[in-house]
């Protein structure tokens, strides 16, 4: 699924102090990239990701999804495009009164999928999950950062969308789920040619999973930068000016 | 800095946290309408100040002994006010819990400031004008300070009394029974007996602050001295029970609700609104206190002929039927506003909750029905006064209050034990308004033209009418919500733990 921003723009404030969270001219997504999104805080990576959830409004522009054939599709103007995209962004999206379990089943059965589905694809979690997550009779409310964000990434990656948003994955994940998430990710890239989109401000684990990586500044991105030979590293530290 | 410096920083910053609020800000009009309260309560104390001043007037040897003999009537009224309005201690010194500061300056801090509030002087908007009127032309301006001076100790008293149970009702709910037991007693003392066996005590007690005999003041002295030393240790105790708060994390029972299952995606919301009351404290004690009203109001009517009019009959009738809806449903939204964001990113999801809201509350008026048929069988309430609430809360009363899920826009917390009281927008106060009292009017009107039986078919052709065309006016309110999305959203977000 390609994903085409036109003309972007969200500010915040009001008019004696306005601050422009994302001001992007033209940008595409082509279907089946991973592409990291990295930035200082403040850049807009977030408000990003809001506005290509329609989540926020836009000041001006559009962001659409098209397949190339016979989709295409303005994602403020209809709601067809939650169907094919799976998206975790922060605790928001998590009902957290109910029980890991119980918001896995709610998920898969609000978009009509059995219970045989919804365990044949728990299956591919496992790991991830480490015996912590799944099959727990905690609330996810009680459960630690790690874990609901572990929750979160699940919830989003459950129904196999064309067209995936993951804000800031690796945050509170210990260092062996942070290794298994970024196999994950290229995993189901690979097997389902799906759009991914992450954001982070860990730039080995984006450098290592991201073929293409925009650089946000200001709302902006500054740079779109090829990462098929793994090289972007230098150019990210240089930078954020974290070179040693 | 100093300690009083840092009192006046934390003071300062209390009262930003007030007026920086998000819904604060966005609301000028409730900005008005708080101030306009204040001043019309005030109003209202100095008219009842000043009528009762002229109506015991000629008797003016008694005058403030009346009052005086009942001076509990008002701490009881007081301290059931405070409920709407004043946090505890513990709440309060929670948010500083990781600074500098020493917890026992804090909360010596916040009793103090508690003591000498504005809200204990409320009261003198009633008693200034009254003691003026009735006390300094019998004893004298130097007495009318002493009364004065009585009744504000007694105030700061009951405001310390009120903290204690507070803070108690934060580890149970049901702490608010032992005041309530100890004010009806008193209550009872008073009504049962012939004679009021606590009016000679009480106005002595009272006149010795007129007088200004020491022992009164050295008794509320040391009343006080005792509360602020019990709150002081209990209310320590509760900061270091809020900072490490354990729940009860793993869950005895995971219901399924398997029944549901076949009902889809609805049936998934269905479930959900069942767990958002079963697993969150403040929508479990909206949903019991809704349940406890009926029973209560059923009880009084079944076994009492207190409410044996024909207005209380229909308002009760009405009341049972419309008070879940008044108090779950007012706030249709506010508690998914917790995850707003996760629903709007599926399809539809709204649309499918506003269904399940529906027929789960719809479902819930099974109870009222239950509770009122033995009404019905000893002709206290007719079948078709019953029928006709029921069809016309479920089909004309929750149409009105579904349009709330428009313009309700405030997350609330899920599962917070007790906090400031959700004061409710403009609209919420106009809809509870209008399906508390329009449809007795709209009842009594019919009942007169149409007479006892036919009266009531109006109300359930248009109650039936509503719930035929559930899913058309349903869709309409998710078309509307869906146009004002971010509106919406950006202000749940805004209000989210704030």
């Amino acid at each position: 699924m390609n994903i085409k921003i036109d003309n972007l723009k969200k500010t915040f404030g009001n008019k004696d102090n306005i601050k422009v969270a994302v001001d992007i001219e033209q940008y595409e997504i082509h279907s089946g990239e991973i592409l990291g999104l990295v930035g200082n805080n403040g850049a807009g990576k977030s408000t990003l990701f809001r506005l290509i959830l329609d989540l926020i409004k836009a000041d001006t522009g559009s962001v659409r999804m098209s397949n190339g054939c016979d989709i295409d599709i303005n994602v403020a103007e209809t709601e067809e495009w939650k169907d094919w995209t799976g998206a975790y962004v922060d605790e928001s999206f998590l009902i957290d009164y109910l029980t890991p379990d119980e918001y896995f089943h709610f998920i898969a059965r609000i978009a009509g999928m059995n219970d045989e589905f919804l365990d044949e694809e728990m299956k591919k979690y496992e790991h991830f999950m480490a015996g912590e997550v799944s099959g727990q009779t905690k609330l996810i409310r009680n459960l630690s950062a790690g874990n609901k964000q572990k929750v979160g990434i699940v919830a989003a990656m459950l129904l196999r969308p064309k067209v995936l948003i993951l804000d800031e994955p690796f945050n509170f994940l210990d260092p062996s789920s942070q290794h298994v998430i970024k196999h994950l990710l290229t995993d189901y890239n690979k097997e389902t040619g799906a759009t991914i989109l992450v954001s982070s401000h860990n730039l080995n684990h984006t450098v290592d999973i991201c073929p293409r990586i925009a650089l946000l500044e200001n709302g902006k991105i500054i740079r779109d930068i090829d990462n098929s030979n793994g090289e972007a590293e230098a150019e990210l530290e240089s930078y954020f000016d974290v070179t040693e | 800095m100093n300690k009083y410096q840092l009192y006046h920083l934390i003071e300062r910053t209390e009262e930003l946290k007030d007026k920086r609020h998000p819904m604060f800000e966005r609301n000028k009009f409730m900005k008005f309408l708080m101030w306009f309260m204040v001043a019309y309560y005030a109003a209202i104390m100095l008219f009842l100040g000043v009528t009762l001043g002229f109506g015991l007037k000629g008797d003016y040897s008694a005058a403030y002994h009346r009052l005086d003999g009942g001076f509990f009537y008002l701490l009881i009224i007081d301290f059931w006010m405070r409920f709407t309005m004043q946090e505890t201690p513990a709440q309060k010194a929670h948010s500083y819990a990781l600074l500098p500061i020493h917890r026992s300056f804090l909360m010596h801090g916040y009793l103090i400031r508690a003591m000498l509030s504005w809200g204990n002087l409320f009261w003198g908007f009633f008693l200034v004008p009254f003691g003026l009127m009735s006390v300094v032309p019998v004893a004298g301006w130097l007495a009318f300070v002493g009364w004065l001076l009585g009744y504000w100790l007694l105030f700061v008293a009951n405001g310390l009394a009120y903290l204690y149970i507070r803070a108690l009702c934060m580890k149970h709910m049901l702490w608010f029974l032992s005041a309530a037991a100890v004010h009806t007693a008193l209550v009872c003392v008073c009504v049962v007996p012939d004679h009021n066996v606590l009016r000679v005590p009480f106005v002595l007690f009272m006149n010795a602050f007129v007088q200004w005999q020491p022992l009164p003041y050295l008794i509320v002295g040391a009343i006080i001295a005792f509360a602020y030393w019990a709150n002081f240790r209990l209310q320590m105790g509760m900061v270091y029970n809020e900072i490490g708060k354990k729940e009860e994390v793993y869950l005895k029972n995971v219901s399924q609700f398997r029944a549901l299952n076949r009902y889809g995606a609805l049936g998934e919301y269905l479930k959900m609104e069942i767990k958002l009351r079963m697993r969150n404290k403040q929508p479990k004690m909206q949903f019991f206190i809704g349940i406890g009203l009926i029973t209560f109001f059923s009880l009084m009517l079944y076994f009492t002929d207190v409410y044996d009019t024909g207005f209380m009959k229909s308002f009760i009738c009405l009341y049972d039927y419309v008070i879940l809806g008044a108090t779950t449903l007012i706030t249709i939204m506010c508690y998914e506003g917790n995850y707003i964001d996760g629903l709007m990113s599926r399809r539809d999801s709204i649309f499918e909750l506003l269904r399940a809201k529906y027929y789960f509350n719809s479902a819930m008026l099974l109870i009222p029905f239950i509770l009122i048929t033995p009404l019905m069988i000893i002709g206290k309430i007719s079948l078709w006064m019953n029928l006709g609430y029921l069809f016309f809360t479920v089909g004309v009363l929750y149409p009105c209050v579904f349009q709330l899920a428009l313009y309700n826009k405030n997350t609330l917390p899920l599962n917070v034990k007790l906090t400031k009281a959700n004061s409710g927008t403009m609209m919420q106060s106009i809809i509870s308004i209008v399906i508390l009292f329009l449809p007795i009017a709209f009842e009594k009107i019919s009942v007169l033209l149409l007479g006892p039986v036919w009266g009531y078919m109006p109300l359930i052709i248009l109650g039936i009418v509503g719930i035929a065309t559930h899913r058309q006016w349903l869709r309409n309110i998710y078309r509307r919500f869906m146009v004002r999305r971010f509106e919406n959203m950006e202000a749940f977000r805004a209000s989210r733990n704030s």
